[in-house]
């Protein structure tokens, strides 16, 4: 049955409207989690707030264990999802600056457009940053045009990549996460309390 | 008092949250485990397969491609030497092993094209629409009767006996006219030998990969 | 007071989770027919072409015949020990708990029909439904005089080198023009005149 719009029971010319709505849930989301404050986001770097590590592995694991049910009961095949190609040093050197500016601005690309909504003056300037940095990269393209397209992998997942079974790998995967939960649960009691 | 006690079932709330994924991501492993169910619905494909929908008879296959007609696309499932000994205008080379390998599926899953299959008989064409069918393409027929009963109506048609109706001379004079249409010299013809036998010139088909309209993720 | 109210959220919508997943399980509903075996294990038995038997071959001690053809013909008249299964109900219960039955039994199952061609979609559905021991006997049945005759049949051959063909007649073709050359002493000869390709000699021009 399922994806839907891949095999026609949704007809693509539906997908910018479809964007547009799990944009705005997706945003309303954001912004009641509290995620469009800087110091939430940041806090997972010092320690005292754990909320955005622990928001986006339990999505990702609910996702997960639902695709694979739904997979396994048929209502989706896992076969034909999107799988973002890899392309090896790209996502390694992205990542680190990517990371830099997460915990130098306080934002991900998507929180900081969240709390341009309401009005943050500095993710306004964080979004200014970004154009910047968009425009730089496209000047100098051919520059990092190796790095770029360099490495690829395919479309590859971790299944594939390891050879494991999906389905231990999602259990394992599900463990991992709770202990982290438990961990960094540790970690935010022994801190002392930041009020922001 | 009720409030007290719910609020002290939730204040396990995320051991039961934690609780309730491991289960659920425990249940995975635990579940039988089956072969994917690839394509169609057995049922369906019954049903499909007994109906004969699907055949397409010389004649008119013939006059296809007499009058050219484009939206056709021969494939040839038989193997390499057959296809080069004899083959029907314009076909494609897909031999049965070769069916589902990613170079054919361009072939076969589509939809611009109907697409016709034929082999000596029509067994392994059938065969080769059966095993399509279950991966749901679309657009197939298969030559009933297959090159040899291209050979026994078109190539070589049987004059009809005097006593037989008018239809019958018809489609006599239709097949015979087809039959030099693809090749064959007839003594009373008297230009078809001075001709230079016209090599009929492959023509190149490409056809298009079924759009899968790739999603494009992002954060 | 505040805390339970944000728990709330969380419990309903954990609620509201628990609720899908378990609708989606009881909706679930496991198809009767499965596939066993993948395409491209079938397209491999296929080209293996050891799935022909020949009626000389069958071993009334572990195969068991099934005459795919409907009642009517069947009753008309068929092989010895030959069960009647109609093509089109090959999926019905009863008739799979057969197949199930022969399976657990490790009989190998011989289909038959009227041709080859009509046993074809029958074997392969059984073959992908995971019965692996299933054969088609080579035999074409008709009928004389009401009598059942059985013959073996090559699948696939080929009649005719239709290359050939074409080549004799263009032959023979102009074997008999050249006699109608010798008869008629002067033959008008049509004269098919060739117009040559005018290769444009390109105009420079300008």
């Amino acid at each position: 049955m399922g994806p839907l719009i891949p095999n026609g029971i949704i007809p693509s010319d539906w997908d910018s409207i479809i964007a547009i709505l799990i944009g705005i849930a997706f945003g309303f989301v954001l912004e009641a989690s509290g995620f469009s404050s800087s110091r939430k986001l940041a806090g997972v770097f010092y320690g005292y707030d754990f909320a955005v590590l622990k928001v986006f592995f339990t999505a990702a694991l609910v996702a997960t264990i639902g695709i694979y049910y739904m997979d396994y009961l048929g209502y989706l095949d896992v076969g034909q999802l999107y799988v973002h190609p890899t392309f090896l040093w790209g996502a390694i050197i992205g990542g680190i600056i990517m990371g830099i500016g997460f915990v130098a601005g306080g934002f991900c690309p998507g929180t900081s457009l969240c709390a341009v909504a309401i009005g943050k003056i500095d993710a306004i300037i964080y979004v200014v940053g970004i154009m910047i940095g968009v425009f730089i990269f496209s000047e100098l393209f051919f520059l990092f045009e190796p790095l770029y397209e360099g490495a690829f992998f395919g479309n590859i997942t971790l299944m594939d990549s390891l050879g494991v079974n999906p389905y231990w790998f999602i259990f394992i995967f599900t463990i991992i996460a709770i202990v982290s939960f438990v961990i960094s649960d540790i970690i935010r009691k022994r801190n002392k309390k930041i009020f922001y | 008092m009720v409030k007290r006690k719910v609020a002290k079932v939730l204040a396990f709330r995320y051991k039961i949250l934690a609780g309730i994924l491991i289960i659920l991501a425990g249940g995975l492993v635990l579940l039988p485990k089956y072969e994917k169910h690839e394509g169609i619905k057995p049922e369906q494909l019954l049903s499909n397969v007994i109906s004969p929908e699907r055949y397409i008879s010389t004649d008119i296959l013939a006059d296809k491609l007499i009058n050219q007609d484009p939206s056709y696309l021969l494939i040839d499932v038989r193997d390499k030497e057959s296809y080069h000994t004899y083959t029907l205008p314009n076909a494609i080379n897909i031999p049965l092993a070769k069916l589902l390998d990613e170079d054919s599926e361009r072939y076969l899953n589509q939809d611009e094209y109907d697409v016709v299959l034929f082999s000596n008989d029509n067994f392994y064409a059938d065969q080769a629409w059966i095993l399509c069918n279950r991966l749901d393409y679309q657009n197939l027929h298969v030559l009933k009767g297959g090159i040899n009963q291209w050979f026994n109506t078109v190539i070589n048609p049987p004059k009809p006996l005097e006593n037989m109706p008018t239809e019958q001379f018809e489609l006599y004079s239709f097949r015979k006219a087809a039959s030099m249409y693809f090749g064959v010299a007839y003594p009373e013809q008297f230009k078809a030998v001075k001709k230079p036998k016209k090599k009929i010139v492959k023509k190149i088909i490409t056809v298009k990969k079924k759009k899968k309209a790739p999603a494009e993720g992002g954060c | 007071m505040k805390e339970l109210e944000k728990t709330k959220r969380i419990s309903i919508a954990s609620t509201l989770f628990i609720l899908v997943v378990l609708i989606a399980v009881l909706a679930f509903e496991r198809p009767k027919h499965m596939y066993k075996v993948n395409s491209v294990n079938t397209l491999e038995k296929l080209t293996s072409n050891d799935y022909f038997i020949s009626l000389n071959d069958v071993n009334i001690e572990n195969d068991i015949l099934i005459d795919v053809r409907n009642q009517f013909e069947y009753e008309k008249g068929h092989l010895k020990n030959a069960l009647n299964i109609y093509a089109p109900e090959i999926l019905s219960d009863t008739n799979s708990t057969i197949f199930e039955e022969l399976k657990e039994r490790d009989k190998t199952i011989v289909l038959y029909g009227a041709n080859p061609d009509e046993v074809n979609a029958p074997f392969m559905l059984l073959y992908q439904l995971g019965y692996t021991r299933v054969k088609i006997l080579a035999v074409e049945n008709s009928y004389v005089q009401n009598k059942l005759i059985t013959n073996a049949v090559d699948i696939e051959k080929s009649v005719a080198n239709v290359n050939a063909f074409i080549d004799e007649s263009i032959k023979k073709a102009t074997q008999s023009l050249k006699k109608k050359v010798v008869v008629r002493k002067k033959p008008r000869k049509k004269i098919i005149t060739v117009k040559k390709k005018k290769k444009a000699p390109a105009e420079g021009g300008c």
